[in-house]
């Protein structure tokens, strides 16, 4: 299945610019896998290691946490709205 | 509370509220809540972007007592969205909380400010937070939120976390024992280079004020009281693709293995991830702390920059563009001194360098 992910303007820059990316996958993991597949890297910016995010980076699926989800596992339905959510520091 | 009750109570007011007479019509603040606010102590940690919307808000709205620190001077390419500045400050060379301090005292004369021009730190973040009612984020830099963050939990002050980048911001207010902190949501911060800064990536105005807003409307909904109406959520914008959220963060508290709330451990107030020289990330910068403790001399300083620049000073801080070497092997810096010895040195983002240039120019 296709979801739309919007890209953050803090990882457009590994994007070229692209401001949301469609990538297939039917859970949070396998959504992030094909996005880190596409992109050169995205994945040393979304992940520790396999199957463990980066604690400066947040998902969330239709406004919740997928910590309080599934969390990697968390499944994706058609329609719903996956942010990548990294802590910013500017101010 | 009837409108009648609270027109009544308007009118018998004191009359120096009189300034407030809109912000006091809106019924859950009222009379009562804007004495709140005049007796209110607010911490605000950085004066640039974020931190001058700030200030020139809870100035306006009222807050009686403000300590606005902030490290740095200056510069033309502030004035695109630092509120409280002007060409003016930046010929009188005037440090940010300083050039603060006198511009609220034009704008309400009636609060009182204390500037504080220094690097808040581990060793000097508990003196400045103690007794305050709510600590305000405007830093640019992960390591002093994370300082407030422990700050926060350490003596019970809440504080509200803002950011923002480009077009996109994050906020959210953190209430400790109460709602998750800063280290629920991210619990580290992205290594250097990894996240571009507003320094490499720029902020377009409205974003600051935007963030700066939501954070000062948050900070009137605590210190007049309505706790009931303060946000629970980790507020997420975009205005250049038109994109608002309302993150939910509820569960972070139970969830998240936080080093802070979870085991009372308050790495960044211990001082074992501090550092007392640091690249000023994105700014071709380097900040060097005084090793020493105390005011440093300007006019002995100069003596010793005169056979490699033009050095200029006021009460405040010592400016000087320095030339070094000939040549290929030219090298220009850009130093800047406090008076309490700490130094901004731009032109290289090499925190050996920079502690070299302020080896052989200020001091060991």
């Amino acid at each position: 299945m296709a979801v739309k992910i919007r890209i953050p303007t803090p990882l457009r820059q590994i994007t070229s610019g692209a401001e949301s990316v469609e990538v297939d996958g039917s859970d949070v993991n396998e959504l992030l896998l094909a996005l880190c597949a596409k992109f050169e890297g995205m994945e040393k910016r979304l992940f520790k290691q396999p199957g463990e995010l980066n604690r400066f980076v947040n998902i969330y699926v239709n406004e919740e946490d997928i910590r309080f989800l599934d969390n990697l596992h968390t499944k994706i339905k058609p329609g719903d709205d996956v942010s990548v959510v990294p802590a910013i520091a500017g101010g | 509370m009837a409108l009648s009750e609270l027109a009544e109570q308007l009118e018998q007011a004191d009359p120096t509220l009189a300034r407030y007479n809109r912000q006091m019509l809106w019924a859950p603040i009222g009379v009562e809540g804007q004495r709140k606010l005049k007796q209110a102590r607010v911490f605000m940690v950085g004066c640039g972007a974020l931190g001058t919307v700030l200030a020139n808000t809870l100035a306006r709205a009222g807050v009686g007592h403000l300590t606005i620190a902030d490290r740095d001077f200056i510069e033309i390419n502030n004035l695109q969205r630092q509120v409280l500045f002007d060409e003016t400050d930046i010929a009188e060379q005037l440090p940010k909380a300083e050039a603060a301090k006198r511009k609220i005292a034009k704008i309400n004369s009636t609060v009182q400010v204390d500037a504080v021009v220094s690097d808040i730190n581990f060793k000097n973040i508990v003196q400045f937070a103690q007794g305050q009612d709510l600590l305000l984020d405007g830093t640019d830099n992960f390591e002093t939120r994370f300082l407030i963050n422990d700050v926060s939990a350490k003596l019970n002050i809440p504080w509200i976390y803002g950011a923002c980048i480009s077009a996109m911001g994050l906020a959210m207010v953190v209430r400790p024992g109460i709602t998750p902190c800063l280290r629920c949501i991210f619990e580290s911060a992205p290594p250097p280079g990894m996240n571009p800064t507003c320094d490499t990536a720029g902020v377009l105005g409205p974003t600051v004020n935007v963030v700066a807003s939501w954070q000062a409307m948050e900070a009137i909904k605590m210190l007049t009281g309505n706790m009931d109406a303060v946000s629970k959520a980790l507020f997420s914008f975009d205005l250049w693709d038109n994109r608002y959220q309302q993150l939910n963060i509820s569960k972070a508290r139970e969830i998240a293995d936080c080093p802070v709330c979870k085991h009372q451990k308050y790495e960044f107030l211990t001082g074992d991830f501090s550092s007392s020289t640091i690249s000023l990330c994105g700014r071709n910068a380097v900040q060097v702390n005084n090793p020493a403790v105390g005011k440093v001399d300007f006019e002995q300083i100069s003596r010793g920059l005169r056979t490699v620049g033009n050095p200029t000073f006021n009460k405040f801080m010592l400016k000087c563009s320095i030339r070094e070497g000939q040549g290929e092997r030219t090298r220009n810096f850009d130093l800047t001194v406090f008076a309490d010895g700490r130094a901004i040195i731009k032109g290289t983002s090499d925190v050996a360098i920079g502690r070299a240039v302020y080896a052989k120019y200020v001091g060991a």
